[in-house]
């Protein structure tokens, strides 16, 4: 098996239901994967390459065979859309923090150290007191 | 006894809707009895539940065929096991066991805070037990796990063979704790943002539950990859179906909410973050949940598919718009007391990692559910599948891998140049220094060496935290070193937990690399006595042996490996036919050491020539992604022991704001 012939077989989807590509998919006798298996080798015996091969899968099976989207038309979306949002949030974290660090600070605060808050409590009730 | 089960289910539905209004009622009428009541309820639908999930269970092991769930998912010659392993193996019994968990958690949590967080508790009754209505609602009116047959059946159709193995056993019930524990922090949210009381007391008491729930999300997704692994032969463990899609993404959204929890204690920023987190990962466990139920995207986990889908949107709208409209209203108390003060700091290394998890779990749920959007809008059904989620996740999971290293060692509020150099100057070096001599090794997969390279990277900065700190340890105290180290981690779990977590994740992350990139798989046809060599192995076929029990028929051939002449095992890869469901699967076998593993898969048996088609993985290093997922239960185990501190901790945030609401 070369390297073509199983690099086809993952960019195929197996239509037995098992969800698998066609190179995952290891059933026995399975109905659509050996078939699809054997199509591969002879469709690369015909000396084509691999974008001619799958478009020729994806014009007789239809677009659902392949593995991935495509990465044309309305497919880019699919492709495009995780880094768009990764990009845009960390754009909206820098414009906000800027923002935060241009409104004026009422009072200089220092991050309060491990166990403070019971120090803090503890300062609290004493004030109280001294306020009774 | 069938009967007791389902006016158990009826009562409990009713007593659940009682605990709601009693809760939310008494709770703003200040009527402590009412809210009494309430909390009674709730442990009465937890009694009610008990009890029908054990007369389903009786059902089962008593073979009562004449129930429709015990006819269709057991049968008489199933293992003891299984049979009680068929409560969650179908659709209506893996709701009920949902319920039951979740009641359950709903007692525990009503125990362990009966007299404590008074304000709050009586919204997380009510929150607890809408979700318990709903599933209630479900079992009840949709899908009744006590459904006679017209007919009696004479016989059970059986388990799904796929789910009869010893995974089927662990791996559903700890995916469940996994979800169903996502509800206690979530229901704590709820109250906040219904209390107002929006400080550190609902996160500091929903900690130790989060933990729980990640640790048993962390532990079902490996179960889950393990599992599919060594059932369903196809040498991998990850396939990105859609329902391990959606056992992954709340994993994610955990994972992110724990890391930035910390921001908030240290620093108290991103509360509305926070807020956000832990509403997003319980929406994510009823997606999921949705997901594999719906038959809306096809899965290889369609064993209980239904038209259960509608419910389930409805009942994730309704999570979705309570949700968003609580956080609207209570936004002004939602401000952070603190601001970053530069993105070389802690904070802004935190906020980064989050981004890169939430992206995370933002690409696998638009995979997911990608190809829903493109038959909606160009009618055209296409197929999102491994090859479009490895592309994708690959980067982002690199990037996370990196901040693994950064974040605990990066100063807080602003790094300095001295901090930056102590810190990641020889860590820097390791990795680079890997990569290179990876490189000259002759390795030339890009992704595999920025793995191994940043691996090296982030056990560098925890080795150096730990020897750093027992350093010090050594000198102020003048311990040994063991004894320095051990009261180290002691005084620290969290902290130094948390580092045995990343040097899992490292782990896991090495394994995942190698096992993709240098992966070595062949198919051979051989008869018996044949040899063959693949990956340094010398592989013989000795010949087909069979067995046979009442359950199940099985073909074994018999594979001798021999290394370098030396004869190291006998293996049995095994075709196994299940009689009852007329259905065969491959038992595959399998030799594991640390460099790497053996997977055999008997593909196929011909009579009469004698010939066998045997599948040969070789998964390099691949027993280090398991390793690193035991490293991660044994980090969690640190970080969760209760220390003294943190119950001084909450205490203290319980005094501040009963104060701010005296």
């Amino acid at each position: 098996m070369n390297a073509t012939q199983s690099d086809l077989e993952e960019g195929l989807t197996c239509q037995c239901g098992c969800g698998l590509t066609v190179h995952a998919c290891n059933h026995l006798q399975c109905p659509s994967g050996i078939p699809l298996k054997q199509e591969i080798a002879s469709q690369l015996a015909l000396g084509k390459t691999r974008e001619e091969i799958l478009s020729y899968f994806s014009g007789k099976y239809g677009e659902k065979i392949l593995s991935a989207p495509t990465t044309t038309g309305f497919n880019i979306v699919a492709w495009v859309m995780p880094f768009a949002v990764v990009l845009i949030a960390t754009m909206i974290i820098v414009v906000l923090t800027r923002r935060w660090r241009h409104r004026p600070q009422p009072t200089e605060q220092t991050p309060p150290a491990e166990g403070d808050p019971a120090l803090r409590a503890r300062l609290d009730a004493e004030l109280d007191r001294w306020d009774a | 006894m069938i009967e007791v089960g389902l006016l158990a289910l009826r009562l409990a539905l009713i007593a659940a809707g009682y605990a709601v209004l009693a809760s939310i009622f008494g709770a703003r009428k200040r009527r402590p009895d009412l809210v009494a009541s309430g909390r009674a309820a709730a442990y009465v639908v937890h009694g009610l539940i008990v009890v029908a999930a054990a007369v389903l269970l009786r059902a089962l092991l008593q073979h009562d065929f004449s129930l429709e769930y015990v006819a269709a998912y057991s049968s008489s010659t199933l293992p003891t096991n299984y049979t009680v392993a068929a409560l969650w193996g179908g659709q209506q019994g893996s709701l009920l066991f949902w319920t039951l968990i979740l009641t359950s958690m709903s007692s525990l949590v009503l125990l362990q805070n009966r007299d404590r967080n008074e304000a709050l508790m009586p919204y997380v009754t009510a929150t607890l037990m809408t979700t318990a209505v709903f599933f209630l609602g479900l079992l009840v009116f949709i899908t009744d796990p006590f459904q006679r047959l017209p007919v009696p059946a004479r016989e059970g159709a059986d388990l799904n063979p796929l789910l009869q193995n010893y995974w089927m056993m662990i791996h559903p019930p700890s995916l469940y704790l996994g979800y169903v524990g996502c509800s206690v922090p979530f229901a704590f949210a709820i109250a906040a943002l219904a209390t107002g009381r929006l400080g550190d007391v609902w996160i500091r008491t929903t900690r130790r539950w989060t933990l729980f729930a990640w640790f048993f999300l962390s532990v079902g997704n490996m179960l889950g990859g393990r599992w599919a692994y060594e059932v369903l032969g196809w040498g991998g463990y990850w396939a990105w179906d859609p329902v391990e899609n959606a056992a992954f993404m709340p994993w994610l959204a955990c994972t992110a909410f724990l890391h930035s929890v910390m921001i908030q204690e240290k620093r108290n920023m991103l509360k509305m973050w926070n807020m956000v987190l832990v509403l997003l990962t319980f929406t994510l466990t009823i997606f999921g949940t949705f997901l594999t139920r719906s038959g809306v995207v096809s899965s290889v986990h369609s064993f209980t598919q239904s038209g259960l889908g509608p419910y389930f949107i409805g009942f994730l709208v309704t999570v979705i718009a309570v949700s968003v409209t609580l956080l609207v209203i209570r936004r002004p108390l939602l401000r952070s007391d603190n601001e970053i003060d530069s993105f070389l700091s802690r904070e802004a290394a935190f906020l980064f990692n989050n981004l890169l998890l939430v992206g995370i779990a933002f690409a696998t749920f638009w995979g997911t559910v990608f190809p829903v959007i493109s038959e909606a809008v160009r009618g055209v059904k296409i197929t999102v599948g491994p090859p479009f989620f490895n592309k994708v996740n690959a980067p982002l999971g690199l990037a996370l891998l990196f901040m693994t290293g950064v974040g605990p060692v990066i100063a807080w509020r602003r790094a300095s140049a001295r901090n930056l150099r102590r810190a990641f100057v020889v860590p820097l070096a390791v990795g680079f220094a890997a990569g290179l001599i990876l490189l000259a090794a002759g390795v030339r997969h890009y992704y595999a060496l920025v793995c191994f390279s940043l691996a090296g990277f982030v056990l560098t900065t925890i080795v150096l935290e730990f020897y750093r700190g027992t350093r010090a340890r050594q000198a102020l105290m003048g311990e040994p070193p063991v004894t320095a180290l051990a009261h180290l981690v002691n005084k620290n779990r969290r902290r130094y937990g948390g580092y045995v977590i990343h040097v899992g994740v490292v782990m896991a992350f090495v394994g995942i690399a190698a096992s993709a990139a240098f992966r070595i798989e062949e198919q051979h046809s051989m008869k018996a006595g044949d040899s063959i060599e693949v990956g340094g192995y010398t592989l013989t076929y000795q010949g087909m042996r069979s067995s046979d029990t009442p359950h199940t028929a099985s073909m074994l051939a018999e594979i001798t490996v021999a290394r370098g002449g030396q004869v190291l095992t006998t293996m049995y890869p095994e075709k196994r036919f299940y009689k009852r469901q007329q259905q065969p699967t491959t038992e595959i076998a399998l030799r594991t050491t640390l460099r790497e593993d053996l997977y055999l898969v008997l593909g196929s048996y011909d009579d009469k020539s004698g010939l066998m088609t045997l599948q040969v993985f070789i998964n390099p290093l691949v027993v280090w992604l398991w390793l690193g997922g035991i490293t991660m239960v044994l980090g969690t185990m640190i970080v969760m022991m209760p220390t003294a501190a943190e119950q001084r901790a909450l205490a203290a945030a319980l005094a501040v704001e009963e104060r701010a609401f005296a």
